[in-house]
């Protein structure tokens, strides 16, 4: 086997101590929710008090985030007919939150069917904060 | 006709003789087992038992058919011509026997051979119905390509009646075999173990004249018709099944993407095309949750699942839930059909893991993504037992 030159080894060392939530069309989906919500930075603290809170406004069947993605984001969940869902946590499901209309589907349906109404950008924001931070 | 049995000088002790061959007494209690797993799986246990009642039941019509042949080839009391008797004799039998001076009889006594061939042409029509039922309803078999649903379902209509009515006629004829053993004081079902029965010296029937058995020919015939019955099923399953559903390998992808995120992607062919119109313009609160998508996406979808429900889809499902609940229009579990068929199970099972709720079809049948639902795939799943969350 060929032994990484210097820059390889450079270029992994950064990726590994980036920190998590640094993917370009993370951060892009990121910036763009900071720039509709007008803040610059998002509460990791808030969007976990969200997500895994049990909320009455939405649908009876889905109370919280946590029906489906579970309470351990490191771990899967599953939907109400027991489809597997990957796990939430960006540290190990590195592809999460990278495709801006996946993204925006999943918020605009998970959002109405837990809370009965859209998630706001900065909720959104909050949200994205918490589950890249795990 | 019944000859008094004047031999030599009379004799006290009673002798006995061979009556039920070998191949009678095997063929005899193989069709208990066949035809009662057969009556028992399709009669009182579900859909889910379907493999045992097809071995029951085609094991069942080729003892029959081997049956058939050898009542003309097979030995003596065997034959057709040695026990079934016409019906102004039939009618003295009975007058006999109500006037208490019948007599015994060593093969079949005369209702008792009668019952015997309304027994096995009863096993043969419920046989053929089940094949057309078969074809018809489940696209199986050897008449999977040339009968259509709607014919299958009256097939199956009949091949049900005529199982009800073969229960009825082996009460009967169980009781005939009781009524007659207490009466002359023989054991007859003991007689179908051993063969023999008692030669006494009351007047009693000659057995007839010893025929000439063709044990080959009987074999021979009966293996033809087995291996004729196998090779057309085989053979079949080369051609096209007219009405097959598309396989899922043909779905739209965009549908298959979008509309198995959170269940299966279900069969076009599940639901009738209104329905699936009606469906997509309600994604917004799609069964407690909002499945709603872009308003491309959702076009290219409801177009594409419209017209693959109109494909002339002739399969049971397809056929049974285009029949839906005028309140619940596109809600297969509320199709009358749907509600017949589960009604057995109960709401606790559907709403355990690893089943979570009725709308989750591949639970149960493991091919429920291909539109097929055959019975033979039908298996409700235990609750795991580990990491119980
Ligand atoms: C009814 C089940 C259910 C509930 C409740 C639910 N989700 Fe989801 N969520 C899903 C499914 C299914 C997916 C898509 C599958 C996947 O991405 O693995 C998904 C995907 C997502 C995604 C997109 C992930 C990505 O990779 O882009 C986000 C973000 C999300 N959910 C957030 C939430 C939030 C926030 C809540 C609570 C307000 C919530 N979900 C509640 C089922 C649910
Ligand atoms: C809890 C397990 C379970 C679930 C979930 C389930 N089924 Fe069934 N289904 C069965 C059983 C068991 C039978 C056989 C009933 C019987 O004995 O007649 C059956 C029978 C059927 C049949 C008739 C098969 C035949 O040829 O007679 C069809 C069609 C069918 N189910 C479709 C569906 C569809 C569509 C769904 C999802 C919307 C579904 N089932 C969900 C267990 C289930
Ligand atoms: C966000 C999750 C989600 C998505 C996405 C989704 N569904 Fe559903 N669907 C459900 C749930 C949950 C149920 C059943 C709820 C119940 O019966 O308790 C359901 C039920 C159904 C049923 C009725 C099954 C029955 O009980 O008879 C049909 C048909 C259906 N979905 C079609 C679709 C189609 C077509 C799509 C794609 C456009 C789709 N679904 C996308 C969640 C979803």
């Amino acid at each position: 086997m060929k032994i990484p030159s210097k820059p390889t080894i450079l270029a992994l060392a950064i990726i590994l101590a980036t920190p998590l939530a640094a993917n370009p069309a993370r951060d892009a989906i990121i910036n763009a929710l900071k720039q509709q919500a007008g803040v610059s930075s998002f509460s990791a603290e808030e969007g976990k008090a969200l997500f895994l809170a049990t909320h009455s406004g939405g649908k009876p069947e889905t109370p919280s985030c946590t029906t489906c993605h579970g309470t351990n984001l490191k771990a899967g969940g599953k939907t109400r007919a027991g489809k597997p869902i990957e796990p939430m946590a960006v540290s190990v499901n590195p592809q999460r939150y990278t495709d801006p209309a996946k993204v925006e589907k999943w918020f605009r349906r998970n959002c109405n069917s837990v809370l009965g109404r859209e998630c706001t950008p900065l909720e959104k924001g909050n949200i994205l904060a918490y589950l890249s931070s795990l | 006709m019944p000859v008094t049995y004047a031999e030599s000088a009379p004799r006290r002790r009673s002798k006995s003789i061979p009556v039920w061959d070998a191949f009678v007494r095997l063929f005899h209690w193989s069709l208990v087992l066949s035809t009662g797993a057969a009556l028992l799986t399709g009669l009182w246990l579900g859909a889910s038992w379907f493999t045992l009642h097809l071995i029951g039941g085609t094991l069942a019509v080729a003892l029959v058919t081997s049956r058939i042949f050898w009542g003309f080839w097979g030995s003596s009391f065997a034959r057709f011509a040695a026990f079934v008797v016409g019906p102004r004799r039939l009618a003295e039998h009975l007058c006999e026997l109500a006037e208490g001076r019948a007599g015994r009889h060593i093969g079949h006594n005369p209702p008792g051979g009668w019952m015997i061939l309304a027994l096995l042409g009863t096993i043969l029509v419920i046989g053929l119905s089940g094949v057309v039922a078969l074809g018809g309803t489940l696209k199986t078999g050897p008449l999977a390509v040339a009968v259509d649903y709607a014919t299958g379902a009256l097939a199956q209509d009949l091949h049900g009646a005529l199982a009800w009515a073969l229960t009825g006629l082996i009460v009967l004829h169980v009781a005939g075999a009781v009524f007659e053993s207490l009466r002359t004081g023989e054991n007859l079902p003991r007689a179908m173990i051993t063969g023999t029965k008692e030669l006494r010296d009351e007047a009693a029937e000659l057995p007839p004249r010893p025929a000439r058995t063709r044990p080959a020919l009987v074999a021979g015939l009966t293996a033809g018709a087995v291996v004729l019955g196998a090779a057309s099923t085989l053979a079949v399953r080369q051609f096209p099944v007219p009405g097959a559903p598309i396989p899922p390998a043909r779905f739209d992808r965009l549908y298959a993407d979008e509309c198995s995120a959170c269940h299966i992607a279900y069969h076009p062919s599940l639901l009738p095309p209104e329905s699936w119109g009606r469906l997509m313009a309600t994604l917004g609160d799609h069964f407690g949750e909002d499945a709603s998508l872009d308003p491309a996406s959702t076009r290219a979808i409801a177009e594409w699942l419209t017209v693959a429900a109109a494909r002339p889809t002739d399969t049971k499902p397809a056929r049974e839930f285009a029949r839906v609940d005028p309140a619940a229009p596109f809600t297969i579990t509320k199709t009358p059909f749907w509600q017949e068929t589960h009604a057995a199970i109960s709401e606790a099972t559907f709403s355990r893991k690893p089943i979570y709720g009725k709308f989750n079809c591949g639970a149960c049948h493991q091919d429920a993504e291909s539109g097929w639902f055959y019975p033979g795939n039908i298996d409700i799943p235990d609750t795991p037992k580990e990491n119980s969350r």
